[in-house]
Protein backbone atom coordinates (compact mmCIF):
# COMPACT_ATOMS: atom_id res chain seq x y z
CA UNK A 1 0.00 0.00 0.00
CA UNK A 2 1.35 3.20 -0.78
CA UNK A 3 2.06 6.16 1.28
CA UNK A 4 -1.15 7.85 -0.65
CA UNK A 5 -3.08 5.17 -0.47
CA UNK A 6 -2.53 4.78 3.55
CA UNK A 7 -3.33 8.19 4.05
CA UNK A 8 -6.83 8.13 2.36
CA UNK A 9 -7.50 4.93 4.35
CA UNK A 10 -6.82 7.25 7.57
CA UNK A 11 -8.68 9.96 6.43
CA UNK A 12 -12.06 7.80 5.86
CA UNK A 13 -11.09 5.51 9.33
CA UNK A 14 -10.59 2.57 7.69
CA UNK A 15 -6.67 2.72 8.17
CA UNK A 16 -4.50 2.59 10.93
CA UNK A 17 -3.22 5.61 12.67
CA UNK A 18 -0.33 5.66 15.56
CA UNK A 19 -1.98 5.95 19.25
CA UNK A 20 -1.75 9.01 19.94
CA UNK A 21 -3.61 11.57 22.84
CA UNK A 22 -4.67 14.54 22.65
CA UNK A 23 -4.78 16.36 19.78
CA UNK A 24 -1.76 18.96 19.22
CA UNK A 25 -2.98 22.50 18.08
CA UNK A 26 -0.21 25.16 16.83
CA UNK A 27 -0.11 28.20 14.86
CA UNK A 28 3.21 26.45 13.08
CA UNK A 29 3.54 26.02 9.32
CA UNK A 30 4.21 21.95 8.79
CA UNK A 31 7.78 23.03 7.46
CA UNK A 32 8.62 24.30 10.56
CA UNK A 33 6.37 21.48 12.84
CA UNK A 34 9.09 18.94 10.31
CA UNK A 35 12.03 21.45 11.63
CA UNK A 36 11.18 20.54 15.38
CA UNK A 37 11.27 17.14 14.74
CA UNK A 38 14.70 17.49 13.02
CA UNK A 39 16.16 18.64 15.95
CA UNK A 40 13.87 16.10 18.36
CA UNK A 41 11.12 18.68 19.35
CA UNK A 42 7.51 18.28 18.95
CA UNK A 43 5.12 21.51 19.10
CA UNK A 44 2.36 20.87 22.26
CA UNK A 45 -0.46 23.17 22.06
CA UNK A 46 -1.44 26.96 21.30
CA UNK A 47 -0.72 29.28 24.50
CA UNK A 48 -1.62 32.70 25.43
CA UNK A 49 -1.64 35.44 27.94
CA UNK A 50 -3.07 38.56 28.17
CA UNK A 51 -3.17 41.24 30.29
CA UNK A 52 -5.00 44.76 30.63
CA UNK A 53 -3.62 47.42 33.21
CA UNK A 54 -5.34 50.78 33.66
CA UNK A 55 -4.02 54.11 33.15
CA UNK A 56 -5.37 57.00 35.39
CA UNK A 57 -7.33 59.66 34.00
CA UNK A 58 -5.69 62.45 32.90
CA UNK A 59 -2.37 61.28 32.80
CA UNK A 60 -1.66 62.44 28.68
CA UNK A 61 -3.44 65.55 29.18
CA UNK A 62 -1.90 67.18 32.36
CA UNK A 63 1.89 66.93 32.51
CA UNK A 64 5.20 66.83 30.04
CA UNK A 65 7.95 64.44 29.87
CA UNK A 66 7.42 60.57 30.54
CA UNK A 67 4.28 59.35 31.77
CA UNK A 68 5.51 56.79 34.27
CA UNK A 69 2.17 55.62 34.72
CA UNK A 70 2.01 54.29 30.97
CA UNK A 71 5.22 52.83 31.10
CA UNK A 72 4.97 50.88 34.65
CA UNK A 73 1.34 50.10 33.26
CA UNK A 74 3.11 48.49 30.36
CA UNK A 75 5.87 46.90 32.25
CA UNK A 76 3.30 45.22 34.72
CA UNK A 77 0.96 44.01 31.63
CA UNK A 78 3.96 42.52 29.85
CA UNK A 79 5.11 40.66 33.37
CA UNK A 80 1.72 39.21 33.54
CA UNK A 81 1.02 38.28 30.57
CA UNK A 82 4.53 36.56 30.37
CA UNK A 83 3.80 34.89 33.83
CA UNK A 84 0.44 33.85 32.43
CA UNK A 85 1.74 32.54 28.93
CA UNK A 86 4.50 30.70 31.16
CA UNK A 87 1.95 28.78 32.98
CA UNK A 88 -0.26 27.68 30.69
CA UNK A 89 3.05 26.55 28.43
CA UNK A 90 3.82 24.22 32.10
CA UNK A 91 0.11 23.33 32.31
CA UNK A 92 0.06 22.19 28.51
CA UNK A 93 3.22 20.17 29.53
CA UNK A 94 5.64 22.24 27.22
CA UNK A 95 8.92 23.35 27.93
CA UNK A 96 9.35 26.67 25.81
CA UNK A 97 7.05 28.83 23.88
CA UNK A 98 8.14 29.78 20.65
CA UNK A 99 7.17 31.86 17.49
CA UNK A 100 5.31 34.10 20.18
CA UNK A 101 3.41 37.19 18.56
CA UNK A 102 3.01 40.07 20.63
CA UNK A 103 0.17 42.40 20.53
CA UNK A 104 -0.17 45.69 21.98
CA UNK A 105 -3.02 48.35 22.13
CA UNK A 106 -2.20 51.55 24.05
CA UNK A 107 -5.71 53.84 24.63
CA UNK A 108 -5.94 56.81 26.68
CA UNK A 109 -7.22 54.95 29.84
CA UNK A 110 -5.66 51.31 28.97
CA UNK A 111 -2.92 49.34 27.97
CA UNK A 112 -3.69 45.65 27.02
CA UNK A 113 -1.26 43.22 25.64
CA UNK A 114 -1.45 39.87 23.91
CA UNK A 115 1.00 37.16 23.35
CA UNK A 116 0.46 34.16 21.84
CA UNK A 117 2.13 30.77 20.76
CA UNK A 118 2.61 27.83 20.43
CA UNK A 119 4.36 25.19 23.15
CA UNK A 120 6.87 22.95 22.28
CA UNK A 121 8.85 19.91 24.06
CA UNK A 122 11.65 17.65 23.67
CA UNK A 123 9.82 14.24 21.55
CA UNK A 124 8.53 12.31 24.14
CA UNK A 125 9.55 14.30 27.45
CA UNK A 126 6.62 13.45 29.76
CA UNK A 127 7.96 16.08 32.41
CA UNK A 128 9.55 19.24 31.06
CA UNK A 129 10.82 21.71 33.13
CA UNK A 130 9.82 25.19 32.01
CA UNK A 131 12.70 26.67 29.74
CA UNK A 132 12.11 29.77 27.79
CA UNK A 133 9.82 32.02 26.14
CA UNK A 134 10.37 33.20 22.43
CA UNK A 135 9.11 35.38 19.84
CA UNK A 136 11.50 33.65 17.67
CA UNK A 137 9.97 31.84 14.50
CA UNK A 138 10.67 27.94 14.94
CA UNK A 139 13.43 28.32 12.12
CA UNK A 140 15.17 30.97 13.86
CA UNK A 141 14.85 29.10 16.84
CA UNK A 142 16.14 26.02 14.96
CA UNK A 143 19.30 27.93 14.25
CA UNK A 144 19.60 29.61 17.21
CA UNK A 145 20.17 26.52 19.24
CA UNK A 146 22.31 24.60 16.12
CA UNK A 147 24.20 27.95 16.73
CA UNK A 148 24.98 27.05 20.17
CA UNK A 149 22.81 30.00 21.85
CA UNK A 150 19.58 29.17 23.69
CA UNK A 151 16.43 32.11 24.12
CA UNK A 152 15.97 32.64 27.47
CA UNK A 153 12.26 35.14 27.39
CA UNK A 154 11.04 38.06 26.21
CA UNK A 155 13.11 41.13 27.15
CA UNK A 156 10.72 44.28 27.10
CA UNK A 157 10.79 48.00 27.52
CA UNK A 158 8.58 50.49 26.69
CA UNK A 159 8.25 54.46 27.21
CA UNK A 160 5.54 57.05 26.78
CA UNK A 161 6.45 60.68 26.57
CA UNK A 162 4.77 63.89 26.26
CA UNK A 163 6.58 66.65 24.48
CA UNK A 164 6.04 70.25 25.98
CA UNK A 165 4.23 72.50 23.40
CA UNK A 166 6.10 75.45 21.92
CA UNK A 167 5.47 78.41 23.21
CA UNK A 168 3.47 81.68 21.17
CA UNK A 169 6.68 83.34 20.21
CA UNK A 170 8.26 79.77 19.04
CA UNK A 171 5.12 78.79 16.72
CA UNK A 172 4.57 82.36 15.33
CA UNK A 173 8.49 82.31 14.44
CA UNK A 174 8.52 78.97 12.90
CA UNK A 175 5.20 79.34 10.84
CA UNK A 176 5.67 79.03 7.29
CA UNK A 177 9.68 77.35 7.56
CA UNK A 178 10.92 74.16 7.04
CA UNK A 179 12.33 73.73 10.13
CA UNK A 180 12.81 70.74 12.85
CA UNK A 181 10.74 70.46 16.02
CA UNK A 182 13.10 70.33 18.78
CA UNK A 183 10.39 69.29 21.48
CA UNK A 184 8.87 66.45 19.01
CA UNK A 185 12.36 64.83 18.67
CA UNK A 186 13.96 65.26 21.87
CA UNK A 187 10.87 63.76 23.23
CA UNK A 188 11.33 60.63 20.86
CA UNK A 189 14.65 60.27 21.74
CA UNK A 190 14.00 60.55 25.19
CA UNK A 191 11.19 57.84 24.45
CA UNK A 192 13.92 55.22 23.08
CA UNK A 193 16.86 55.86 25.67
CA UNK A 194 14.53 54.78 28.35
CA UNK A 195 12.35 52.01 26.20
CA UNK A 196 16.11 50.50 25.23
CA UNK A 197 17.72 50.96 28.64
CA UNK A 198 14.66 49.30 30.13
CA UNK A 199 14.96 46.18 27.45
CA UNK A 200 18.02 46.02 28.36
CA UNK A 201 17.96 45.85 32.30
CA UNK A 202 15.25 43.10 31.13
CA UNK A 203 17.75 40.76 29.53
CA UNK A 204 20.54 41.76 32.05
CA UNK A 205 17.95 40.49 34.90
CA UNK A 206 17.88 37.02 32.62
CA UNK A 207 21.37 36.43 32.69
CA UNK A 208 21.15 37.00 29.05
CA UNK A 209 24.36 37.69 26.80
CA UNK A 210 22.03 39.67 24.25
CA UNK A 211 18.61 40.34 22.99
CA UNK A 212 18.34 39.45 19.32
CA UNK A 213 15.47 39.71 16.73
CA UNK A 214 14.09 43.33 18.67
CA UNK A 215 10.89 44.50 17.04
CA UNK A 216 10.40 48.17 17.33
CA UNK A 217 7.57 50.07 17.89
CA UNK A 218 8.05 53.88 17.93
CA UNK A 219 6.13 57.66 16.87
CA UNK A 220 3.28 59.20 18.01
CA UNK A 221 0.20 57.53 19.63
CA UNK A 222 -2.69 57.76 17.37
CA UNK A 223 -4.89 60.13 19.08
CA UNK A 224 -2.05 62.60 20.39
CA UNK A 225 0.75 63.49 18.21
CA UNK A 226 2.17 65.13 21.67
CA UNK A 227 2.76 61.77 23.07
CA UNK A 228 6.00 59.67 21.63
CA UNK A 229 6.06 56.25 22.31
CA UNK A 230 8.98 53.52 21.87
CA UNK A 231 8.12 50.05 22.73
CA UNK A 232 11.11 47.71 21.87
CA UNK A 233 10.55 43.99 22.15
CA UNK A 234 12.72 40.92 21.42
CA UNK A 235 14.30 37.41 22.52
CA UNK A 236 17.42 37.60 25.53
CA UNK A 237 19.64 35.37 23.99
CA UNK A 238 22.47 32.97 25.96
CA UNK A 239 25.74 31.32 25.09
CA UNK A 240 25.10 27.63 26.09
CA UNK A 241 27.88 25.58 24.65
CA UNK A 242 30.74 28.06 25.55
CA UNK A 243 31.46 29.51 22.27
CA UNK A 244 29.27 30.45 19.13
CA UNK A 245 29.21 27.60 16.61
CA UNK A 246 29.51 28.84 12.88
CA UNK A 247 26.46 27.91 10.30
CA UNK A 248 27.66 27.39 6.93
CA UNK A 249 24.31 27.99 5.17
CA UNK A 250 24.55 26.99 1.18
CA UNK A 251 24.00 29.54 -1.57
CA UNK A 252 20.81 28.49 -3.43
CA UNK A 253 19.24 30.72 -6.36
CA UNK A 254 15.65 30.85 -6.56
CA UNK A 255 14.04 29.87 -9.80
CA UNK A 256 10.50 31.16 -9.46
CA UNK A 257 11.03 34.91 -9.02
CA UNK A 258 8.47 37.18 -10.26
CA UNK A 259 9.25 37.83 -14.11
CA UNK A 260 9.99 41.37 -14.52
CA UNK A 261 7.53 42.95 -16.42
CA UNK A 262 7.84 46.20 -18.81
CA UNK A 263 5.05 48.64 -19.74
CA UNK A 264 4.95 48.17 -24.02
CA UNK A 265 3.37 52.06 -24.03
CA UNK A 266 6.52 53.59 -22.76
CA UNK A 267 9.01 51.68 -25.61
CA UNK A 268 6.50 53.87 -28.25
CA UNK A 269 6.74 56.97 -26.56
CA UNK A 270 10.44 56.57 -26.06
CA UNK A 271 10.19 56.02 -22.58
CA UNK A 272 8.69 58.94 -20.89
CA UNK B 1 2.63 27.64 -11.38
CA UNK B 2 4.57 26.01 -8.27
CA UNK B 3 1.28 24.65 -6.58
CA UNK B 4 0.51 24.02 -10.15
CA UNK B 5 3.38 21.49 -10.43
CA UNK B 6 3.81 20.22 -6.91
CA UNK B 7 0.11 18.96 -7.21
CA UNK B 8 0.96 17.05 -10.57
CA UNK B 9 4.09 15.76 -9.24
CA UNK B 10 2.16 14.48 -6.65
CA UNK B 11 0.33 12.48 -8.46
CA UNK B 12 -3.37 14.82 -8.16
CA UNK B 13 -4.96 16.96 -10.58
CA UNK B 14 -6.89 20.48 -10.12
CA UNK B 15 -10.57 18.97 -10.71
CA UNK B 16 -12.38 22.78 -10.49
CA UNK B 17 -12.76 25.87 -8.62
CA UNK B 18 -15.08 25.33 -6.38
CA UNK B 19 -16.82 27.96 -4.50
CA UNK B 20 -19.74 27.67 -1.14
CA UNK B 21 -21.41 30.78 0.06
CA UNK B 22 -23.98 31.88 2.85
CA UNK B 23 -25.73 34.74 3.97
CA UNK B 24 -27.24 34.97 7.43
CA UNK B 25 -28.73 36.51 9.54
CA UNK B 26 -28.80 37.57 13.45
CA UNK B 27 -29.84 40.17 16.13
CA UNK B 28 -26.87 41.00 17.86
CA UNK B 29 -28.14 41.57 21.20
CA UNK B 30 -31.88 42.45 20.55
CA UNK B 31 -33.54 41.64 23.79
CA UNK B 32 -31.00 39.15 24.75
CA UNK B 33 -30.17 40.48 28.67
CA UNK B 34 -33.15 43.02 28.77
CA UNK B 35 -35.74 40.14 29.08
CA UNK B 36 -33.20 38.24 31.05
CA UNK B 37 -33.60 41.24 33.97
CA UNK B 38 -32.46 43.71 31.65
CA UNK B 39 -29.85 46.55 32.10
CA UNK B 40 -30.52 48.83 34.69
CA UNK B 41 -33.78 46.97 35.57
CA UNK B 42 -35.37 46.34 39.05
CA UNK B 43 -33.21 42.89 39.58
CA UNK B 44 -29.94 44.48 37.90
CA UNK B 45 -28.06 42.62 35.51
CA UNK B 46 -29.33 38.67 34.69
CA UNK B 47 -25.84 37.04 33.65
CA UNK B 48 -26.78 34.43 31.13
CA UNK B 49 -25.58 30.90 32.45
CA UNK B 50 -26.19 27.77 29.76
CA UNK B 51 -24.75 24.29 30.47
CA UNK B 52 -21.05 24.57 29.99
CA UNK B 53 -21.03 28.26 28.96
CA UNK B 54 -18.16 30.69 30.48
CA UNK B 55 -19.75 33.31 32.76
CA UNK B 56 -18.20 35.59 35.71
CA UNK B 57 -19.47 38.35 37.71
CA UNK B 58 -18.08 40.01 39.97
CA UNK B 59 -19.61 41.79 43.15
CA UNK B 60 -19.42 46.17 43.79
CA UNK B 61 -16.53 46.52 46.49
CA UNK B 62 -18.45 49.12 48.23
CA UNK B 63 -21.03 46.31 49.86
CA UNK B 64 -24.92 46.86 48.99
CA UNK B 65 -26.07 49.97 47.39
CA UNK B 66 -29.18 48.74 45.04
CA UNK B 67 -29.34 45.75 43.24
CA UNK B 68 -27.91 47.29 40.24
CA UNK B 69 -25.23 48.44 41.62
CA UNK B 70 -24.78 44.75 43.64
CA UNK B 71 -23.34 42.90 40.73
CA UNK B 72 -21.51 45.62 38.91
CA UNK B 73 -19.92 43.67 36.11
CA UNK B 74 -19.89 39.95 34.38
CA UNK B 75 -18.48 38.61 31.96
CA UNK B 76 -20.50 35.94 29.61
CA UNK B 77 -20.40 33.98 26.74
CA UNK B 78 -22.91 34.31 23.84
CA UNK B 79 -23.19 30.83 22.94
CA UNK B 80 -26.57 31.92 20.49
CA UNK B 81 -23.93 33.75 18.39
CA UNK B 82 -21.51 31.20 18.16
CA UNK B 83 -23.71 28.85 16.88
CA UNK B 84 -25.41 30.96 13.93
CA UNK B 85 -21.77 31.87 12.83
CA UNK B 86 -20.73 28.08 12.78
CA UNK B 87 -24.26 27.50 11.15
CA UNK B 88 -23.31 30.12 8.14
CA UNK B 89 -19.75 28.99 7.90
CA UNK B 90 -20.94 25.23 8.14
CA UNK B 91 -23.52 25.92 4.97
CA UNK B 92 -21.02 27.25 2.87
CA UNK B 93 -18.70 25.22 3.61
CA UNK B 94 -21.05 21.78 3.06
CA UNK B 95 -21.67 23.75 -0.37
CA UNK B 96 -18.42 23.71 -1.25
CA UNK B 97 -17.89 20.23 -0.65
CA UNK B 98 -20.71 19.39 -2.67
CA UNK B 99 -19.14 21.01 -5.81
CA UNK B 100 -16.49 19.26 -5.27
CA UNK B 101 -18.13 15.91 -4.76
CA UNK B 102 -19.93 16.74 -8.26
CA UNK B 103 -16.28 17.59 -9.72
CA UNK B 104 -15.12 14.03 -9.00
CA UNK B 105 -12.53 15.33 -6.54
CA UNK B 106 -10.50 13.21 -3.57
CA UNK B 107 -10.27 16.89 -1.61
CA UNK B 108 -9.77 20.77 -1.98
CA UNK B 109 -6.83 22.55 -1.36
CA UNK B 110 -6.00 26.64 -1.45
CA UNK B 111 -9.06 27.01 0.66
CA UNK B 112 -9.71 30.78 1.28
CA UNK B 113 -12.54 31.60 3.14
CA UNK B 114 -14.28 34.89 4.01
CA UNK B 115 -17.12 36.74 5.79
CA UNK B 116 -18.27 40.17 5.61
CA UNK B 117 -21.17 42.11 6.61
CA UNK B 118 -24.02 43.06 3.67
CA UNK B 119 -26.21 45.25 6.02
CA UNK B 120 -24.90 46.99 9.14
CA UNK B 121 -24.11 44.19 11.47
CA UNK B 122 -27.14 42.23 10.99
CA UNK B 123 -26.42 40.23 7.83
CA UNK B 124 -23.18 37.95 6.97
CA UNK B 125 -22.63 36.75 4.38
CA UNK B 126 -19.61 33.33 4.26
CA UNK B 127 -18.08 32.60 1.34
CA UNK B 128 -15.57 29.75 0.59
CA UNK B 129 -13.53 28.70 -1.86
CA UNK B 130 -10.54 26.30 -3.53
CA UNK B 131 -9.40 24.41 -5.98
CA UNK B 132 -10.54 20.79 -5.95
CA UNK B 133 -8.09 18.02 -6.79
CA UNK B 134 -8.22 14.38 -7.58
CA UNK B 135 -5.91 11.55 -7.88
CA UNK B 136 -4.64 11.50 -11.64
CA UNK B 137 -3.21 8.22 -11.33
CA UNK B 138 -6.30 6.16 -10.20
CA UNK B 139 -10.32 6.21 -9.90
CA UNK B 140 -11.44 7.64 -7.11
CA UNK B 141 -11.94 5.83 -4.15
CA UNK B 142 -14.78 5.78 -2.00
CA UNK B 143 -14.58 9.73 0.10
CA UNK B 144 -17.21 12.27 1.15
CA UNK B 145 -15.53 14.34 -1.82
CA UNK B 146 -15.50 12.78 -5.02
CA UNK B 147 -17.24 9.83 -7.23
CA UNK B 148 -18.28 11.88 -10.24
CA UNK B 149 -16.95 12.76 -13.47
CA UNK B 150 -14.58 15.70 -14.21
CA UNK B 151 -16.46 18.69 -14.86
CA UNK B 152 -14.01 21.51 -14.86
CA UNK B 153 -10.31 21.68 -15.10
CA UNK B 154 -7.94 24.58 -13.81
CA UNK B 155 -5.12 25.74 -12.30
CA UNK B 156 -5.99 28.33 -9.46
CA UNK B 157 -4.79 27.18 -6.37
CA UNK B 158 -6.79 29.62 -4.00
CA UNK B 159 -4.60 30.81 -1.24
CA UNK B 160 -1.48 28.68 -2.65
CA UNK B 161 1.18 27.78 -0.69
CA UNK B 162 0.14 24.12 0.35
CA UNK B 163 1.08 22.36 -2.72
CA UNK B 164 5.30 23.38 -2.48
CA UNK B 165 5.48 22.11 0.96
CA UNK B 166 4.24 18.77 0.24
CA UNK B 167 6.29 18.03 -2.78
CA UNK B 168 8.16 14.97 -1.56
CA UNK B 169 10.66 17.01 0.70
CA UNK B 170 8.64 16.10 3.68
CA UNK B 171 6.44 13.01 3.30
CA UNK B 172 6.58 11.73 6.65
CA UNK B 173 3.43 13.61 7.93
CA UNK B 174 0.95 12.22 5.09
CA UNK B 175 0.22 14.55 2.12
CA UNK B 176 -3.05 13.21 1.65
CA UNK B 177 -3.82 14.51 5.22
CA UNK B 178 -2.92 18.03 4.13
CA UNK B 179 -4.13 18.04 1.21
CA UNK B 180 -7.78 16.51 2.00
CA UNK B 181 -8.77 17.94 4.82
CA UNK B 182 -9.77 21.84 5.60
CA UNK B 183 -9.34 24.78 7.90
CA UNK B 184 -11.66 24.75 10.36
CA UNK B 185 -13.11 27.53 11.97
CA UNK B 186 -14.22 26.31 15.32
CA UNK B 187 -14.58 29.28 18.22
CA UNK B 188 -16.25 31.97 18.76
CA UNK B 189 -16.64 33.90 21.80
CA UNK B 190 -18.70 36.89 22.80
CA UNK B 191 -18.70 38.17 25.95
CA UNK B 192 -19.76 41.16 27.88
CA UNK B 193 -17.97 43.34 30.24
CA UNK B 194 -19.29 46.47 31.11
CA UNK B 195 -16.65 49.05 31.43
CA UNK B 196 -18.94 51.45 33.86
CA UNK B 197 -19.77 51.18 36.83
CA UNK B 198 -18.16 51.81 40.58
CA UNK B 199 -14.08 51.13 40.89
CA UNK B 200 -12.28 50.18 43.88
CA UNK B 201 -10.68 53.78 43.20
CA UNK B 202 -7.02 53.74 42.54
CA UNK B 203 -4.65 56.86 41.81
CA UNK B 204 -1.60 54.70 39.22
CA UNK B 205 -1.90 51.92 36.91
CA UNK B 206 -3.23 48.91 38.14
CA UNK B 207 -4.06 45.34 36.81
CA UNK B 208 -7.84 45.44 34.91
CA UNK B 209 -8.57 41.54 35.79
CA UNK B 210 -11.89 41.65 34.71
CA UNK B 211 -10.59 42.81 31.49
CA UNK B 212 -7.67 40.42 31.41
CA UNK B 213 -10.15 37.21 32.14
CA UNK B 214 -12.73 38.31 29.33
CA UNK B 215 -9.57 38.82 26.63
CA UNK B 216 -8.18 35.76 27.74
CA UNK B 217 -11.36 34.01 27.96
CA UNK B 218 -12.04 34.31 24.43
CA UNK B 219 -9.22 32.53 22.97
CA UNK B 220 -8.95 29.74 25.73
CA UNK B 221 -12.72 29.02 24.40
CA UNK B 222 -11.94 29.09 21.13
CA UNK B 223 -9.18 27.30 21.32
CA UNK B 224 -11.44 24.39 23.13
CA UNK B 225 -14.20 24.33 21.06
CA UNK B 226 -11.38 23.30 18.72
CA UNK B 227 -10.31 20.53 20.41
CA UNK B 228 -13.74 19.28 20.71
CA UNK B 229 -14.07 19.07 17.20
CA UNK B 230 -10.73 17.45 16.09
CA UNK B 231 -10.38 15.09 18.95
CA UNK B 232 -7.37 12.86 18.11
CA UNK B 233 -6.46 14.95 15.15
CA UNK B 234 -4.10 17.95 15.59
CA UNK B 235 -4.33 21.69 14.00
CA UNK B 236 -1.56 23.27 12.61
CA UNK B 237 -1.01 26.68 11.01
CA UNK B 238 -3.80 28.32 13.36
CA UNK B 239 -4.68 31.88 12.72
CA UNK B 240 -6.26 34.05 15.43
CA UNK B 241 -8.95 37.08 14.74
CA UNK B 242 -9.61 38.90 17.81
CA UNK B 243 -12.35 41.74 17.12
CA UNK B 244 -13.33 44.29 19.78
CA UNK B 245 -16.08 46.71 19.59
CA UNK B 246 -18.07 48.68 21.73
CA UNK B 247 -21.91 47.69 22.40
CA UNK B 248 -23.27 50.25 24.23
CA UNK B 249 -23.58 51.36 28.18
CA UNK B 250 -19.77 50.51 28.34
CA UNK B 251 -20.15 47.13 27.31
CA UNK B 252 -17.53 45.70 24.91
CA UNK B 253 -17.88 42.47 22.90
CA UNK B 254 -14.53 40.61 21.84
CA UNK B 255 -14.66 37.59 19.34
CA UNK B 256 -12.48 35.55 18.91
CA UNK B 257 -11.86 33.16 15.47
CA UNK B 258 -9.39 30.47 15.42
CA UNK B 259 -9.13 28.46 11.97
CA UNK B 260 -6.59 26.08 10.93
CA UNK B 261 -5.52 23.02 9.02
CA UNK B 262 -6.82 19.84 10.39
CA UNK B 263 -4.28 17.04 10.27
CA UNK B 264 -4.52 13.36 11.05
CA UNK B 265 -0.94 11.34 11.83
CA UNK B 266 -1.36 7.65 9.36
CA UNK B 267 2.21 6.88 10.51
CA UNK B 268 4.96 7.62 13.07
CA UNK B 269 7.36 9.93 11.98
CA UNK B 270 10.39 8.63 10.40
CA UNK B 271 13.76 9.71 11.68
CA UNK B 272 14.47 13.08 9.92
CA UNK B 273 17.60 14.65 9.11
CA UNK B 274 19.01 18.34 10.16
CA UNK B 275 18.06 20.60 7.51
CA UNK B 276 20.52 22.51 5.46
CA UNK B 277 20.50 26.13 6.36
CA UNK B 278 20.62 28.18 3.08
CA UNK B 279 20.60 31.66 1.81
CA UNK B 280 18.51 32.62 -0.62
CA UNK B 281 20.35 34.87 -3.43
CA UNK B 282 17.63 37.08 -4.24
Amino acid sequence: MTEMQQAMAALQGTGTTPHRGRGTTSDLSIDEILLLHSMGWEPVDLVFGVSWWSIPWGVWQWQTGEIAEASTAFAGAMDEASGLLREECARTGGSGVVGVEIGIRVSSHHIDLTLSGTAVRRVGDTKPSFEFISDLSARDFVLLTRAGWWPLGLAAGASFVVAPRRSARQWAAQKGQNVELPNLTEALYLAREKAMERMQQSGLGMQAEGVVDVKLREGPLGYNARVMQFVAVGTAVHLRDGAHRSVQPSMVVSLDDRVRQFDVKKLRSGGN
Amino acid sequence: MADFASCLSLGMEPAGFVQGFAVMQWSWYSGYYRTAGGFGGMGGWTVPRGQGQYAEEWRCPHGFVGAEHRTYGFNAEQAWLEKSWAEGWGLAYRRMVEEAAEAGAHGVIGIVDDMHYLTGGQTAEFRISGTAVRGARRRAAPHPVHDAPVRATTDQAAGGGVCPGVGGRHPELGADDRLLHHPLPVGRHRGSVPATGCRAGSPGSTPSPRSTRHSGAARHLAREHIRQQIGTDSLHGATFEQFEHEVGEGDMAIQCLVKGTRVRQFKDFDPLPDADPVVRLT
